[in-house]
This record gives structure tokens, sequence and C-alpha cells, in this order.
């Protein structure tokens, strides 16, 4: 990385304390940028409960609207707009990261304020956001005004090209690499053990195309296991389960950063049989670097992350039948899964913090060759000083 | 009186939004230079290792001669000439690189390093300016600004033609 030293201003549009993959992906880049000599300022929403790591701005509480199928935690308005002016016009930063700015949140905001080098990166991946992009015309003015973007994976460039007609450089999520690849067996999740992980309670998280495979696989392997961790209620699942395989299913609740690693590096096959709505899927970059074999849904996002089936196998989305199949042709199979695992664990290595970060590092020089810093754009300059007069007067 | 409050007012909207779309399209020219400044850097730092490759020792004679003339070619061309020259060079090191791997010793490898990292950057150099090229392009072609000379003297960009598999 270059020798000197940068005021980096990323702006994650999303509540910064609750849990989701953009704020996961902002914290990293910007704790990853800091251990490397960099001086950066991330402006978030918060609820302001919890305490913020200091390198955080709180710009107000979140609201919650209803997007791409859950409910997105976002922050505008014109208290949130003065905020945005403040915060880039006090800051003297050399470049503005900005995360998700094509949806209504802080994000935007920022991009209409400021002028000068700005990067933007677009997380979303989806076919149905008619209403989000019908307002394309709107966003165009602010999104052009971006320097270079970047899309998480194919399928979230595809969705740019499509809404908004420009075209993105694609640089994946990043992950700690060697914390996964270091996680310890742990012997209670060891054996013919299938994993999961997530908030299995949303339907597009897939966990009843698991449930409903069941039944096949312990035809084939009577010793089979399901360890799902994640956060929520499993009771309702419990009751659309065969009572004879009930016992099969373990609920772990909630699991920690370090029990992650461990459960990745334990389990036989990591399967995510998630239905839609992912654009990168973090989850099965991490089982890979863990050394875990994967076995995943088709959907565009996971077939591009596992190389089109040479990084762990793939199985036709919602097909359950499918999913027994593939399953159990890798339980059989000892070879295949340590093959498959082995290739997984060695192309994980393109998603480690250390490239990722070289690679989004090399955009904002791109974006920074002009060389002047970040402003308030000159029509918000004027309408600043203009509030300011009014201040002084009265 | 209410007509003319109601002309006014149409007229002050409209001059705001000339000036809105003015300020637009220079921000437009200046991305435009930006991506393009960004890309010509990278370009002649291309050309300053490709000479270096051709004064270390395993470049032979003829791939030397052949190489030095692209890169000089490259650095003098004009803006016009300039698309055809890189891809000119392009071609060169290409030529070179297929037997050139097999033999280099370290200090060499470090420079073949040091060119592929450049061709990655070259090649999202050329992504984000032919994006910066055609979104100004696109706003260029609004009514209100070919009707109203906003563009005022700005040449209209054009994107670098690159032949993408050379590089």
């Amino acid at each position: 990385m270059s020798l000197n030293k940068l005021k980096i201003g990323i702006v994650c549009p999303y509540g910064w304390d609750t849990p989701g993959g953009v704020q996961n992906h902002v914290r990293d880049l910007a704790e990853y940028l800091i251990n490397a000599g960099h001086d950066v300022s991330v402006l978030a929403p918060a609820l302001g409960e919890s305490e913020l790591p200091d390198y955080v701005v709180n710009a107000g509480k979140p609201i919650s609207i209803p997007y791409n199928g859950a409910v997105a935690r976002v922050l505008f308005g014109p208290i949130a707009f003065a905020r945005v002016r403040q915060w880039i016009g006090g800051g003297d930063f050399d470049i503005l990261h900005l995360h998700e700015p094509a949806i209504p949140s802080l994000s935007l905001l920022a991009c209409w304020a400021a002028e000068g080098p700005m990067v933007g990166t677009f997380h979303a991946a989806a076919k149905h956001q008619k209403v989000i992009f019908a307002i394309g015309p709107i966003l165009e003015p602010a999104i052009e005004k971006l320097n270079a973007r970047i899309a998480v994976s194919e399928a979230a460039r595809l969705t740019l090209t499509n809404h908004l007609d420009t075209d993105a450089v694609v640089i994946p999520n990043g992950i700690y690499a060697a914390h996964y690849a270091n996680g310890v067996r742990n012997d209670k999740w060891t054996g013919n053990t299938i994993g999961f992980i997530g908030r299995f309670e949303e339907p597009r998280k897939g966990l009843q195309v698991l449930i409903d495979a069941l039944p096949i696989i312990a035809r084939f392997a009577p010793d089979i296991r399901v360890l799902v961790a994640g956060p929520g209620d499993p009771k309702e699942f419990e009751k659309s389960i065969d009572p004879e395989l009930r016992h099969r299913f373990e609920f772990l609740g909630r699991i920690s950063e370090d029990e992650k690693a461990d459960f990745m590096s334990s389990i036989a096959i990591y399967v995510a049989p998630n239905t839609g709505g992912e654009s990168f899927g973090i989850i099965l970059a991490e089982a890979l670097a863990a050394g875990t074999c994967v076995v995943a849904s088709d959907i565009p996002a996971f077939d591009e992350l596992l190389g089109g089936g040479a990084f762990g196998a793939l199985f036709s989305s919602q097909d359950s039948t499918d999913l027994a199949k593939v399953v159990i042709d890798l339980l059989d199979d000892n070879d295949k899964r340590g093959q498959l695992a082995l290739a997984g664990k060695t192309h994980a290595q393109i998603f480690d913090w250390d490239v990722v970060a070289k690679q989004i590092f090399s955009i904002y020089e791109m974006a920074m060759v002009g060389g002047e810093g970040v402003t308030l754009a000159s029509e918000n300059r004027s309408w600043n000083r203009f509030l300011s007069r009014d201040e002084n007067k009265s | 009186m209410r007509t003319l409050f109601l002309v006014t007012l149409t007229s002050l909207i409209f001059l705001w939004y000339l000036s809105f779309l003015a300020t637009r399209l220079d921000r437009l020219h200046h991305r435009v230079e930006t991506s393009w400044a960004n890309l010509d850097g990278l370009l002649q730092r291309r050309a300053a290792i490709a000479l270096e490759i051709a004064r270390s020792d395993f470049a032979d004679p003829a791939s030397s001669l052949l190489l030095t003339s692209a890169a000089y070619h490259a650095r003098e061309a004009s803006v016009q000439e300039r698309s055809a020259t890189e891809s000119a060079l392009s071609g060169a090191l290409a030529l070179f690189l297929v037997d050139g791997q097999l033999h280099a010793n370290s200090a060499e490898q470090s420079l073949l390093d040091e060119l592929g990292a450049l061709t990655a950057k070259i090649r999202i150099a050329i992504a984000i300016h032919t994006d910066s090229v055609s979104s100004t392009q696109k706003v260029r072609q609004k009514i209100a600004i070919r009707l109203f000379r906003l563009s005022g003297t700005a040449p209209l960009p054009v994107t670098y033609e690159f032949e993408f598999d050379a590089l």
C-alpha cells in the first residue's frame, strides 16, 4: 500500500448496531485501513444503545423501511442531510467511500452533498427492484459523480448495469481467511454432520429445503446430524420435521466468531440452501477458508463464488431431492469431499482482506489522481453560507 | 399580474435547471479528465517498464529492438494515435512474454510481476474511463444542453479503443 497517510471517509447506510453483511464489511475495511496507518472516519446511523468504536460518527437513529425482501434500517431527511454536510465540510477528506449509494440513505445524501474523489460500492443483487430503481433518473445526477464504482459480485454488477446503466469493477467482500483456517476441530460437531449458519427463520435462507431433504439423506446415512446455528426460535421448524428425524436436528442458537471458525472446521459438509436475495455469500467464503466442503444452491451469487462447482458442490435451488443426492454422494466419497474442500480453501485466499483491501485501495488511488480533496458541492456551499448568515443575524 | 408572476417563476426555475445541468456537465467533464489522467499515467509507467525489460539481459536483440520501438512510439504518440500505438505495445509485450517467462531470473521476474500488476490496474482504469466517457456522452445528448450550448467549447470525450485480449 501507498506510504502516504490518507484521510478516508466511509459512509455506511445501515444501522451500525444492527447485524448485517454491509455493516460487517464496512467495519472490517475501516479497521484494516486504520491498521495500515490511515485516518478513517465512518458515518453511520446508530441506535446508540451500545458504545460505538471511536472511528464511527453517529448520524442519528435509523428508521425501518422494507427493502429487498427484508427490513432495512436506514436514515435520511433534512436533519440527516445537515449532519452529512457538517461531516463532509469538517472532515477534510482525501476520499469518500460510499456504500450502497443507490438506495435512499446516508450514502445517497453524501453523494449529493460532496464533490471530489468518490468511490461507491454496490452490494445488492436483485431482480425485482422496480420501485427503487424507477427513480433512476433522479439518482443519476448523484450516482454519476462517483469516480469509480465497485460491485461485490458479478450478480451485483449486473443489477447495477441493468438498472442504472453504468458499469462497475468487481471486488469481492473480504474475510480474515487465517482466522477460519485456524479453527479447532471440536468433537461434539464432528462425524457425519451437516452445518447451517444464519437467521433460519427467514424463508430465503432456505432451511426448509434442507429439512425436506433429510428423510432421503437419513435413509442412506443413518447417523447423519444437522447442526443449525444462528439466532431465532426453532419451535416452528421442529413442528414441521418428521418426529422420527427430530433428534437429528440440533439448534445451537447464536454462536460467536471464534466458535464459528471451530464449527466450520469440524462439520463434514456446510450446506447453504438459500433461495435468493444473496449478492455475495460471505458465509460460503468463510466456510471455504476453514477448509470445509460446501454444498450450495445454484443461485447466481453462489454459482459465481464457487466457480460454477469447482470449489464446492451446487444443487438446483429449492430442489430438496437434488440437494439430498449431492449430499449423499459427498458423504459416501471421502476423497471427493477432501478434494473439493482443498480446492475451496486455496480459492478462498482471494477473499482475504490482505488481497481485497489492496484492490479497494488501488481504486482509491485511481479516483484521487486529480489531486484535490473532498469538498462540499458548490450548490451546497452557497446553501451553507446562506444558513450560517442567518445564524449570525439571530 | 398573476401571469407575470407565473412567467417569472417558470423562467427562474428554468434558469436554475440550466445552471444545474451546466454544473452536472462540468463535473462529468472533470471526471473524464481524472480518469484519463489516471489511465495515461498507468500507460506511461507501462512503457517505462517495457523499456526496462528491453534493456535487461534476458531480452534477445530482436525482441529488444521491437519492444524499444513500440515503447517509444507509445510514449510519443498524439492522442489520436494513442490507442493504436498502445495496442502495438501490448502486442510486442505479449510476443515477448510467451517465451520470456520461461527463463527469467529473480530480478527480471520482479519486473514481470510489476508488469502483471500494472496490466490489471490498466484494465480497471480503462473500464473506469469508458464509463465516465459514456455517461458524459449521454448527458451531452440532452436537448437542453445542445440547444443552450452548455458544454461550451469542451470537446466531446471519446472512449479509448483498446484491444483487451492483447493487454
